[in-house]
């Protein structure tokens, strides 16, 4: 063990000037990525993730009558299948400084805690940008072999069709950091992300207002689906009311939480 | 530097912190005696911002911790060792702490070397017992090349050979100029590594001081054939003054006035003979400590509010 220490080591000299400067934005986003992809439990979510879309991009390959054989389907169903696991992903990002306690070293290293936050919603918006995109490889790959086997495939996917897909995993996930941001209880955070919208699918049965303004299957599918056509105020409020007011309501809750 | 002034905290009312008040020098080592529950943890992290101040305010340098735009390269803290991802490894904690500070990665290597824990660094902190979590937060502290640290308890999970390890990578950090503030809820450990103490019992401060001032017995003891005689003398004098033990006198010294030359005067001037004219061996900090602690054992008096 080591008992003579130089001074380096502990430090005390003065600190080069440029460490003296805030610690620049764009490394508290690569912090913020690595902390949420190098534990074990991460990588196998996202594992987990990877290998559901691609079995789930089976069914439009192996049941052809259910789905419409089109190209804007197939990435529907990948879309979908994002949308289960990456809010999950997005949620533990931000519960886990609580549940895992590791707010101590991330608050006292950036006590500016809302550039803590917005790092992580930008990190989340590059997993979000990464899923999408495995999404669209596994999209192809399905429609490789379905092309393969012969079937015919009306290949109709627009600028607007995949702006519309990306949109929508990139809301999903944002959903995912509000919530997480809100309640910052993982198991909490990950129950209401399942139940809350499953809530106002039935409520929306109940209520065309909610039906029509809150409830994000129906007013966020109208995003997947690029159909904009007269729905922007509804997506908009649905937005509002998923992603804005639950981040905000988070940043302050997270800004003013003691660490005990 | 780190200084608090009249630091105030309440949890729904009940006040934890009252009007705490601390001043740590550069080159010095300042131990946060207290028993558990006392307040100190609390204290420690207003000064780092992770609890708000009701009142009062802290400062590292003359700033409040959340002004500091880099804080890690200024103050080194370790508020709780357990609190740490337990699925990550020891490296790839330190790693992220070392790029959030901004400094190469090699110091990463070089300071798991320091803390004794290279063998283990690639398992999961999971693994790790609290003694090696300590040590790592030793690391993480000592990331940024900080003047200061700020460290609650610890000794902690150590065991003797790491307790002894602490206290001189302690004491050659203060020699060299750095400030630290730790926290403890043992008098012996912290006599062994403060020369400075702050005392915190209920919430507030109830002493503070160099070590050795607060070490040294507050009482005199004095001794005549004629106790009589000497207590009218120190009367006369306007010494205070107690009967005991035996048929000795107990002077209160601790107002720094009265000292053994002052009672040999006294007792000179109304011609009293003395026996026996010496300092208490009582301990004064153990004795405060104790009868502190002791307090703060017996069940709560119901608050009248």
């Amino acid at each position: 063990m080591t008992t003579s220490i130089s001074a380096r080591t502990l430090g005390i000299e003065a600190a080069p000037s440029s460490a003296l400067g805030p610690i620049p934005f764009p490394r508290l986003v690569l912090v913020e990525w690595a902390k949420a992809t190098d534990t074990r439990a991460a990588r196998w979510l996202l594992a987990l993730g990877g290998l559901s879309t691609a079995g789930m991009m089976l069914a439009p390959v192996l049941a052809p009558t259910s789905f419409d054989q089109t190209y804007a389907s197939y990435l529907g169903v990948a879309a979908l299948a994002l949308s289960i696991l990456l809010p999950v992903v997005a949620i533990l990002m931000l519960t886990g400084e609580w549940s895992q306690r590791t707010a101590f070293t991330t608050f006292t290293q950036e006590p500016r805690r809302i550039r803590v936050l917005n790092a992580k919603l930008a990190a989340s918006m590059v997993l979000g940008g990464g899923a999408a995109v495995f999404g669209g490889v596994v999209t192809a790959a399905g429609l490789g072999v379905a092309s393969a086997s012969g079937r015919a495939l009306e290949a109709n996917l627009t600028v607007g069709a995949i702006t519309g897909y990306l949109l929508f995993v990139l809301l999903n996930v944002l959903a995912g950091v509000a919530l997480g941001a809100l309640l910052q209880t993982s198991a909490t955070a990950i129950a209401a992300s399942f139940a809350l919208p499953a809530a106002c699918a039935v409520l929306g049965t109940a209520s065309t207002l909610v039906a029509d303004w809150i409830d994000m299957s129906t007013t966020w599918s109208w995003v997947l689906e690029s159909d904009w056509g007269g729905h922007v105020p509804q997506i908009s409020v649905s937005v509002i009311f998923w992603v804005a007011i639950p981040l905000a309501a988070g940043a302050v809750r997270t800004i003013r939480r003691d660490v005990t | 530097m780190i200084t608090t002034t009249a630091l105030n905290k309440s949890y729904k009312k009940v006040p934890v912190v009252r009007d705490v008040s601390l001043r740590c020098e550069p080159g010095t080592i300042t131990g946060f005696l207290g028993a558990n529950g006392a307040g100190k943890s609390t204290t420690l992290k207003m000064i780092v911002g992770l609890v708000r101040a009701d009142r009062g305010t802290a400062t590292i340098d003359g700033r409040p911790f959340r002004e500091l735009p880099n804080p890690t390269r200024v103050v080194g803290t370790l508020l709780d060792a357990s609190a740490m991802h337990p699925g990550r490894s020891g490296r790839s904690t330190l790693t992220i702490a070392a790029r959030m500070a901004g400094v190469h990665p090699r110091r990463v290597e070089h300071l798991l070397d320091l803390v004794g824990i290279t063998g283990s660094a690639a398992k999961r902190v999971g693994t790790y017992s609290l003694g090696m979590r300590q040590r790592l937060g030793v690391a993480q502290a000592l990331v940024g090349e900080p003047r200061a640290l700020i460290l609650d308890e610890p000794a902690n999970g150590l065991d003797p050979d790491g307790i002894a390890w602490m206290r001189t990578l302690l004491r050659d950090f203060a020699d060299r100029g750095g400030t630290v503030l730790l926290s403890s809820h043992l008098l012996h450990e912290v006599e062994a590594t403060a020369d400075h103490l702050v005392v915190i019992s209920g919430g507030a401060v109830v002493a503070a001081g160099r070590l050795d001032d607060l070490l040294a017995s507050s009482t005199i003891l004095v001794r005549s054939p004629d106790p009589v005689a000497l207590a009218a003398a120190l009367q006369a004098a306007r010494i205070d003054h107690i009967a005991g033990p035996d048929d000795a006198l107990t002077v209160d010294v601790s107002g720094g006035r009265v000292t053994t030359e002052v009672v040999a005067g006294v007792a000179r001037d109304h011609q009293v003979l003395l026996t026996e004219l010496r300092r208490s061996e009582t301990n004064g900090l153990e004795q405060l400590f104790f009868s502190l602690t002791t307090a703060e054992a017996a069940p709560p008096q119901e608050s009248a509010a």
